[in-house]
């Protein structure tokens, strides 16, 4: 009894004081913008972007706290950010940048020429990963030709460079920073960081001195969730005022009620492969690849695997490219014609693969949809589920596995199949050598081309492509400019506005 | 009393086995394959109607049963086959040699079975073979404890000294005289050990160490249903009960069977 009135005691002064504070905090003048929670899936690995990679870093800094000289919009266009306008020479061998005079870092330091060049030759430099780092392989110097100017000279002409600048490959980061870049993160953009609790959350807050339009949220917390049903409830107790990306589409009746969620549907770069691994005896014959790539019905898989959301598409090209070519009806769901073509191929009595998956949202249950869908042609898939690390380890790295499935999320990512060793084994030098083409060309070149090497893959049925990750965002009434697409690398913070 | 736990005990296995044992022979419809459209109700043909990719639900909880029954006869057998003979063996010496088996089983008990099953499978990768292996390794320590402990009193008895002094092999001495006479302790420890392996194994198929995706085991099918919670919360209901039932069952057959093996409590009645 006496514990219980102590206890009333307590909670009363704790109330008390929590009253007084309110009637005490001082009144400001200035407008102090409303917090926002979003909830996320992929945590950073580290927070330099030059020297880790992964999607998660970019994901929370790119364009919110990094900026670059050209950014990426909502539909693929590259649009100015530092560099107010830039030009490009007759013969495509250098780029001139002219900086917004007004740039400056959260620390008030100018973004002046200097900054741009150290921060790029940084991103080429050894410390950088090696996928920053190749990109940079076209650009021969980099020179500060006055405080404002910035000029690139190419060793060949790139087309990818540019569009290379408005990912990490082309951040700037304060060379006044002291502190290591991958703890404290140090840029010009609209928030500041404030901390990253490991395993939880990281915070942003509003630049007080942004040199554009002012941030209208603050703080701002990336909320790091492992299990794609606890954000959802996360969201719907109000814990959440955004949903960045809803990994289990299955679930997106949860947010009907229009009048506290309004969904946002787009699309992504992610393309969803199942990969073949060409060293396999049986699936270096086309016929093969081709019987496959009958007999799984696309359409029945995103309805069941990924609640019907998300794009049929037929090559590794996403909708927002300029070379997209709807390529999904190449392969029709046909499992006579499958089973036609593995008896041409020497199968018709069956044939054993291995199917390694990912334990990712979209691995297993796909690979069971795809056993089961090869079974009635007369394929036998062992479905396997790897934890993500493993999977990296003896699939991506090992090449040990016959198929598998995994979501290519970088955009532009057609290379892949043109790099060096990767994993699937493809090498096909006719394919290469578009590429090439494709980016010592005009631009004009370069769609030709690539549309050509996209349906050179499709027609190899170098993979199937079985369907687009869809983006799916998650937010409140009270949130306003959330964009459709994720297609950059960012979330981009900017757009963002709260409704009054 | 006690025989109604026994019997409800052997009822609730009896569910089980036949599931299993009919699949074996027959299931409504393949398993592994996509019988129908997603996510219908219980009703006709699908009696518990269809999961998320469409496949029949009564078949998958069929087909599961087997692997769960499976998982449970090998890994016990298993756990007990390298188990009694190192109980039976630390019980009949003294000595140093004696506690170390007893020691080394009880540092291996302090690890929690799905632990031990985690880091197997974050090893050599998850299956059912991982999961049984795991889950038998797991058990091991019970079995020696309980055999060491048993053969320690009927070592006392005279019918043992007599052996001895008759001159009999010690090998002899345990298959023929120890170890039936603590047979009946270790049934009722398999039977428990039994309910505790397939709660184990459903517990590493939800974590996706078990069983690879195709094959329908009741903690994958229960993971599934984790996705459709909101949409279809009777999928997590099938499962969910096929591992109640069957632990259940266990736990209680052992319970039964300890009543009817306890003299005392067979004196009492």
């Amino acid at each position: 009894m006496r514990r219980s009135r102590s206890f009333l005691g307590m909670l009363l002064a704790v109330a008390l004081t929590v009253a007084l504070g309110a009637c005490t905090r001082p009144e400001t003048d200035e407008p102090r913008g409303r917090e926002l929670n979003i909830g996320a899936a992929t945590e950073p690995a580290g927070l330099d972007m030059i020297t880790t990679t992964g999607a998660g870093t970019p994901f929370v800094l790119l364009y919110n706290v990094y900026e670059t000289l050209v950014k990426l919009d909502n539909e693929g266009n590259i649009r100015p950010l530092l560099a107010s306008e830039w030009s490009q020479t007759p013969d495509r061998l250098s780029y001139t940048f002219s900086l917004d005079p007004a740039a400056k870092f959260a620390s008030g330091a100018p973004v002046d020429a200097d900054a741009v060049v150290k921060s790029f030759e940084r991103a080429r430099g050894e410390t950088a990963a090696e996928s920053i780092r190749l990109k940079w392989a076209p650009v021969d110097t980099i020179e500060a030709v006055d405080q404002r100017t910035v000029r690139l000279n190419l060793s060949r002409p790139s087309n990818g460079l540019l569009y290379d600048l408005t990912g990490p490959t082309g951040s700037i980061s304060d060379p006044t920073a002291t502190a290591d870049l991958n703890t404290t993160p140090a840029g010009s953009g609209p928030y500041k960081f404030v901390t990253w609790e490991q395993g939880s959350r990281v915070e942003l807050e509003a630049n007080a001195g942004y040199w554009g339009t002012p941030a209208r949220f603050s703080p701002v917390n990336f909320r790091y969730f492992a299990d794609p049903n606890a954000m959802n409830t996360a969201m719907l107790s109000g814990q959440l005022d955004m949903i960045s990306n809803l990994t289990v589409p299955q679930s997106i009746g949860q947010f009907s009620d229009a009048e506290k969620y309004t969904i946002h549907e787009g699309t992504t770069d992610g393309e969803v492969v199942l990969g073949f691994n060409h060293a396999n005896e049986a699936l270096s014959d086309v016929r093969v690849r081709q019987a496959i790539s009958h007999a799984i019905d696309r359409q029945a898989l995103v309805d069941s695997v990924w609640g019907g959301k998300g794009m049929l598409i037929g090559s590794m090209v996403p909708p927002t490219d300029p070379w997209f070519e709807d390529l999904s009806g190449v392969y029709p769901y046909d499992p006579d014609k499958a089973r036609e073509l593995l008896a041409e191929a020497g199968y018709a009595s069956g044939l054993t693969l291995r199917l390694r998956v990912p334990n990712l949202p979209y691995g297993p249950t796909s690979g069971r949809f795809i056993a089961a869908q090869l079974k009635d042609v007369g394929i036998t898939a062992e479905v396997e589920e790897l934890e993500w690390a493993r999977w990296l380890d003896q699939v991506y790295g090992q090449h040990d596995y016959d198929m598998t499935v995994v979501a290519h999320v970088e955009p532009r990512d057609l290379g892949a199949f043109a790099a060096e060793g990767n994993y699937w084994g493809y090498r096909n030098d006719a394919f290469n050598t578009l590429l090439t083409e494709a980016d010592t060309g005009t631009e004009a070149d370069q769609t030709e081309k690539l549309k050509e090497a996209a349906r050179m893959l499709t027609d190899d049925a170098a993979a199937v492509w079985l369907f687009l990750l869809p983006s799916i965002t998650i937010a409140t009434p009270a949130i306003a400019g959330v964009q459709d697409n994720q297609i950059s690398l960012s979330f981009d913070l900017t757009t963002l506005a709260a409704r009054s | 009393m006690k025989r109604g736990t026994l019997n409800l005990g052997l009822t609730l296995i009896g569910i089980v086995v036949v599931l299993a044992a009919v699949g074996l022979v027959w299931t409504p419809f393949d398993p592994t394959k996509i019988t129908g459209s997603p996510l219908q109700p219980p009703g006709w043909p699908h009696v518990l109607g269809t999961d998320g990719l469409g496949a029949d639900v009564l078949s998958r909880l069929m087909s599961g049963a087997k692997i769960c029954l499976l998982v449970g006869i090998v890994s016990v057998a298993g756990a007990a086959v390298v188990g009694v003979p190192i109980g039976i063996f630390s019980g009949m010496t003294r000595g140093w040699i004696s506690d170390l088996p007893a020691r080394l089983s009880d540092i291996l008990y302090g690890f929690p079975a799905l632990l031990l099953a985690i880091l197997l499978a974050a090893a050599v990768g998850g299956s059912t073979w991982t999961a049984m292996i795991a889950i038998s390794v797991a058990t091991i320590p019970a079995f020696v404890r309980l055999a060491r402990a048993a053969t320690y009193q009927v070592m006392s008895h005279g019918y043992i000294e007599a052996a001895r002094v008759s001159g009999i092999p010690k090998v002899a001495i345990a298959v023929r005289h120890v170890l039936p006479n603590i047979a009946p302790v270790l049934g009722v420890q398999a039977s428990v050990s039994f309910g505790i392996a397939i709660l184990a194994e459903a517990g590493l198929s939800y974590l996706g160490l078990g069983s690879g995706p195709e094959a329908p085991t009741w903690g994958r099918m229960l993971r599934e249903a984790q996705d459709y919670l909101f949409n279809a919360p009777i999928l997590a209901l099938w499962p969910g009960l096929a591992i109640a039932v069957a632990t259940m069952g266990f736990n209680l057959l052992g319970d039964g069977l300890r009543d009817l093996f306890d003299p005392r409590l067979r004196e009492m009645s």
